[in-house]
């Protein structure tokens, strides 16, 4: 160790009290800002002044403190703050509902939700870093300025860019899932009142399918509940170890539920605690290459054919014949993304073709996809017999199948369709505890306007097919003009992160058109030929300075009211809505995005922005989700007739909530569990709820899902694949990334709570010991990723024969070109990583790992391939935290 | 119940200077040689209704744990501490630790129950990783050579550690470090004690 380094240099204070809530405490409910799960929170809320006392009569606990056992009604530390509410400081504990009885039952909670009340403005911590008011760039730095002329300075600019360059120059990158209120109100400024096709999400460079195959075979992604994987008897879990991403659905659903003794089957090549427990348990870990999910995938469907394992009965009542396929071409009417995609017949099967195809190809063979996949015989033909083999009573195991970004962003469309044709075989999609299904990354947040202009894209499929919009790729090649962020990092989410940085830096902060003044027609002036010499105006909203889209690009930065400061509403990935109530007071002049958007639509001269509160949005947007899994019209229309506002009517159902789509019998608002469950066909509709075909059939026109062929040497997929491979003679391996428990997302909370900073002072990057060794890389070393080609695709080519937007096609046409991406990250060096690949942070704004990932989308569904990073490491030197005691323990994640 | 007023001699502070800074404070604030002497009640430390100030004081009993010559490397022996149905072991890791005391500053002590739910960490000592997990609850991990701070789980906060000091051969507990479950404060209320 070093003599010089202090290693308690990075200490937080560990604090041993933490104040009761007196007895009468108010307390509201909430359910976590995080991940997908959305467990139910408590918050008690009192004026600061008082406590509590120890006797159960003298707190709002109702409990004898101190107190033994377990799984009690407890709140740590970090899950106290003071914060105003109504201008008076108020002790608040954030603490996962202990009453629950579904999502986190008796209170179970993960280390990102269980630090809510941390994430609260405190000026006393790293949370008085949030944006306080609108501020307009002078010269390079952020000035403050009101309100009106924040809005008035972009409605300017919007008016001129939308009448010289029209609505294509003007766009959105949005969150898809930062509550319907907020979504709702951007989606119709943007799609409605603006008419833009330039809209992306927060997690994609168009607004297109995420797991696409799912939706082609006709599997809604969020069909099934959390009880479903509690009664699951076997697991298969493709791209994801829940544990990290989606704990209680893990700790509560996945370890308990019906059925605890499960056996669970990991594809990843991380090994993380899920999959040692899971190992430990009788399971299975795959550590697969990346990218060939989908011949994994092939292989079992063909080690199940030929034992004939495949459920039959299943297959016979709920598999689409070659009728039924071709009916409506499986999905109804031709103007349907499935058309766009499946014309030509590459795709769709029934039973006989499918089992043709699967036996057909020799890399299906168990040894060839051993080979290509990395894995061994032993272990897939082990995992083809523990999802699909019948006892010797003829019973099959009750199999349920998740999948997430590990699998859908490495190869978009083949790894979902193999993926879904394998689990249909099995028998699952349908039925309790026999569920495919995303594991989800945010909540369900997203309720669009409708109304959207992506036939306005001038990109296409061959046979002018549409297509969905490429942002990133309008911002790249110099057509946007303005763009407006909600809450997101943008570059570092997206891929060949710092192309796309620079590209936005050249046209705002690099342009020459500097906004010298607040004086409003002169900001015009200035923004006017800002635009009109090829540059753009950049609007960020935000609850924090993004790095370096906000701190260093933006021109116009307006700070966003969150979780806690407002009422809102979305749901989870089990469709369950609840209402987020508003505790506490938004810090300085922040207000909710909806709030933004309706000001700078005023601005605008734009009719239907007269809301009053989130209540009112809400309730307007509930008409927009009717026909769709997120309907919640039926609990609006129902608040209307008891004369109360929709979201109290939502608040009286506290932590519980309400599953989508809201249905009606006898008079009563009743949930969904599941999705096209047969079950769920009730005949006659009543009141003001929809039924869907979806709801007890699968998503198709037949209502029977469809087998997907997924041939790997597909040209959109194995011209990518062998382009962007680790190249031995560099000495690349695999550079891929994802999540872990301890930071959520881009840690824009994360970074500023103390005990998380702690815990993850500086991104990661697991490195199994045989590729640190000979680069003399140890744990705690600062590392550098480098990767000297990085593919981009410039351009919008329109697809005109059927090879033209595949990889070598694009090469050939000059609409690729090459760039390089690095980033820094502290290594952990352990051998739950599979050899020959290293994991790195996702998102982390300070260490773009996408950099070092190509922005070729998909040819069959614009989707990024973003696991599918490489890059040289070299060591850099040793971060201070190699021998620090006191922050950022480097210990391997599965130890058990 | 006995105060500690902490001596403080270390590269922080001036030879001999005295503060009133507990040892578990002192532990996160930077140095490695302490003295610590006990002393009985100091005045003008009790702790106001309205606005207690509960962090900065020390106000544990000290108590001997063990011996350092009767320890054995990765066999971690079980205390109660501060009170008789709090559970903590004493472990000498063998690699070096914060908060660790002895010739290699390896011998630490840490409370045995999650601080995420309450589940009992008790034999699930790693040797090999120095770490004490999972839980078998929720399946926290927790890194015994940097305080106790979670490796992969849900804790929102490290295992409290239990601080030690060294008299000749004699370790004895002194303090915790964080709060442990269950307690709404580790010291009770000078109204109820």
């Amino acid at each position: 160790m070093s003599k010089e380094f202090n290693p308690h240099s990075f200490a937080i204070y560990a604090k041993d009290h933490v104040p009761l809530p007196p007895k009468d405490a108010e307390v509201l409910t909430t359910a976590c800002d995080y991940c997908t799960i959305a467990c139910g929170y408590k918050v008690y809320r009192w004026p600061v002044g008082r406590e509590g006392g120890a006797r159960a009569a003298e707190n709002a606990f109702k409990m004898d403190f101190p107190f033994t056992g377990v799984q009690r009604p407890w709140a740590s530390p970090s899950q106290h703050n003071v914060v105003r509410y109504k201008g008076k400081p108020h002790h608040v504990l954030v603490i996962p509902d202990f009453e629950a009885t579904v999502v986190n039952r008796g209170g179970d909670h993960s280390v990102r939700g269980g630090t809510l009340a941390q994430k609260c403005y405190n000026p006393e911590n790293r949370t008085s870093e949030r944006l306080l008011y609108p501020m307009i760039r002078v010269r390079g730095t952020l000035m403050p300025v009101s309100w009106e002329l924040a809005t008035e300075a972009m409605a300017d600019i919007s008016k001129y860019i939308l009448e010289k360059y029209g609505e294509h120059a003007w766009g959105i990158k949005m969150y898809s899932y930062q509550y319907f209120e907020n979504t709702y109100a951007i989606t119709k400024l943007g799609m409605t009142s603006v008419g833009t096709p330039a809209i992306a999400p927060h997690d994609k460079p168009s607004n297109t399918n995420d797991a696409t195959g799912l939706d082609d075979a006709g599997l809604d992604s969020f069909a099934a509940s959390y009880e479903d994987w509690g009664m699951a008897e076997v697991c298969f879990f493709s791209g994801v170890d829940p544990y990290e991403t989606k704990t209680t659905l893990f700790t509560e659903w996945i370890m308990g539920g019906a059925n605890p003794n499960k056996t669970l089957i990991f594809v990843t090549p991380h090994k993380t605690m899920g999959v040692a427990y899971g190992e430990k348990n009788g399971g299975l870990w795959l550590p697969i290459i990346p990218g060939t999910d989908a011949l994994l995938h092939n292989a079992i469907a063909r080690i199940v054919i030929e034992k004939g394992w495949q459920d039959q009965q299943f297959i016979d009542q709920w598999i689409a014949n070659s009728w039924e396929v071709d009916a409506g071409y499986g999905r109804g009417t031709r103007n349907t993304g499935w058309q766009w995609r499946t014309t030509w017949g590459n795709w769709q099967s029934d039973w006989p073709d499918y089992q043709k195809f699967i036996l057909s190809r020799d890399e299906h063979k168990l040894e060839n996809a051993a080979r290509i996949t990395g894995l061994r015989a032993e272990d897939i033909l082990r995992c083809a017999e523990l999802i699909a083999k019948p006892r010797a009573d003829g019973s099959r195991p009750k199999t349920s199948f998740m999948l997430e970004k590990g699998n859908y962003w490495s190869n978009n469309y083949l790894n979902t369709t193999s993926l879904s044709a394998l689990a249909l075989m099995c028998g699952a999609g349908n039925r309790p505890g026999r569920v495919i299904s995303r594991g989800g990354g945010h909540q369900r947040g997203m309720m669009g306007a409708g109304g959207g202009s992506g036939w306005l894209n001038p990109e296409k499929y061959p046979g002018r097919r549409k297509k969905s919009f490429n942002l990133d790729r309008w911002v790249i090649d110099g057509k946007l003009r303005f763009a407006w962020a909600f809450g997101t990092t943008w570059y570092p989410a997206m891929m060949a992160s710092q192309e796309i940085a620079d590209a936005v830096f050249r046209m705002t902060r690099g342009n020459p058109h500097q906004v010298a003044n607040l004086d409003r027609a002169a900001i015009f002036e200035t923004f006017k030929r800002r635009v009109d010499s090829g540059g753009m105006v950049l609007v960020d909203s935000d609850i924090y300075p993004v790095e370096p889209l906000g701190t260093q690009h933006a021109d116009i930065v307006l700070p966003a009211a969150t979780w806690g400061e407002e009422d809102f509403s979305r749901c989870n990935s089990e469709r369950r809505l609840r209402l987020y109530a508003k505790f506490y007071d938004a810090p300085g002049e922040a207000r909710p995005d909806w709030w933004a958007v309706q000001k700078f639509a005023q601005k605008m001269g734009f009719t239907g922005y007269d809301w009053k509160s989130s209540n009112d949005v809400f309730e307007e947007a509930a008409r927009f989700g009717r026909n769709g899994v997120l309907n919640y019209h039926p609990l609006v229309v129902k608040a209307k007739e008891q004369g109360v506002k929709g979201h109290e009517l939502l608040r009286s159902y506290g932590t519980t909530g309400i599953q989508t789509p809201i249905r009606v019998r006898e008079g009563r608002l009743v949930g969904t569990p599941r999705l096209h469950d047969p079950a769920n066909n009730w005949g006659e509709i009543e009141g003001p709820e929809v039924q869907r075909q979806w709801l007890y059939a699968f998503n198709t026109h037949s209502g029977k899902a469809i087998l997907l062929k997924s041939p790997w040497n597909f040209p959109g997929w194995i011209q990518f694949y062998e382009a962007v491979k680790p190249r031995r003679e560099k000495g690349e391996i695999w550079v891929t990334n994802g999540r872990i428990n301890e930071t959520w997302q881009s840690g824009f909370d994360d970074l500023r709570k103390p005990y998380l900073a702690q815990r993850w002072p500086y991104p990661f990057i697991i490195v199994h010991p045989k590729d640190a060794a000979p680069k003399g890389i140890e744990s705690g070393d600062f590392v550098q990723v480098f990767n000297d080609t990085v593919y981009v695709q410039t351009g919008q080519p329109q697809g005109v024969l059927d090879a033209d937007l595949n990889f070598n096609n694009l090469m050939k046409d000059g609409h690729i070109k090459t760039t390089t991406g690095q980033f820094v990250a502290v290594a952990i060096v352990s051998d739950e990583i599979r050899e020959g690949v290293a994991m790195a942070n996702f998102n982390y704004p300070a260490a773009p790992a996408n950099s070092v990932c190509h922005a070729v989308p998909d040819p069959v569904t614009n989707n990024y391939r973003y696991k599918l990073g490489r890059g040289v490491l070299t060591k850099v030197g040793e971060s201070p935290y190699k021998h620090s005691f006191t922050s950022m323990t480097l210990k391997p994640r599965p130890i058990i | 119940m006995s105060e500690h007023e902490i001596k403080l001699q270390s590269h922080d502070h001036a030879e001999g200077e005295r503060a009133c800074m507990s040892r578990r404070e002192f532990l996160l604030a930077g140095g490695a040689v302490v003295s610590v002497t006990a002393l009985s009640g100091v005045p003008g430390l009790a702790q106001g209704a309205a606005q207690p100030q509960y962090a900065l004081k020390a106000n544990y009993a000290r108590q001997k744990v063990g011996q350092l010559s009767r320890l054995v490397q990765g066999k971690p022996i079980q205390f109660n501490y501060p009170y008789a149905h709090v559970s903590n072991i004493l472990v000498k890791l063998g690699a070096p630790a914060g908060g660790g005391v002895g010739a290699d500053g390896d011998v630490v002590a840490f409370n045995l129950q999650c601080p995420h739910m309450g589940g009992p960490l008790h034999g699930s000592y790693k040797e090999q990783h120095q770490v004490l997990g999972p839980c078998p609850l929720h399946l926290t991990t927790f890194d015994l050579t940097r305080h106790g701070m979670v490796i992969s789980g849900h804790a929102t906060e490290s295992l409290p550690q239990i601080v030690l000091e060294v008299e000749g051969d004699n370790i004895y507990a002194v303090g915790v470090l964080g709060l442990i479950y269950g307690y709404s404060r580790n010291v009770a209320n000078p109204a109820s004690a």
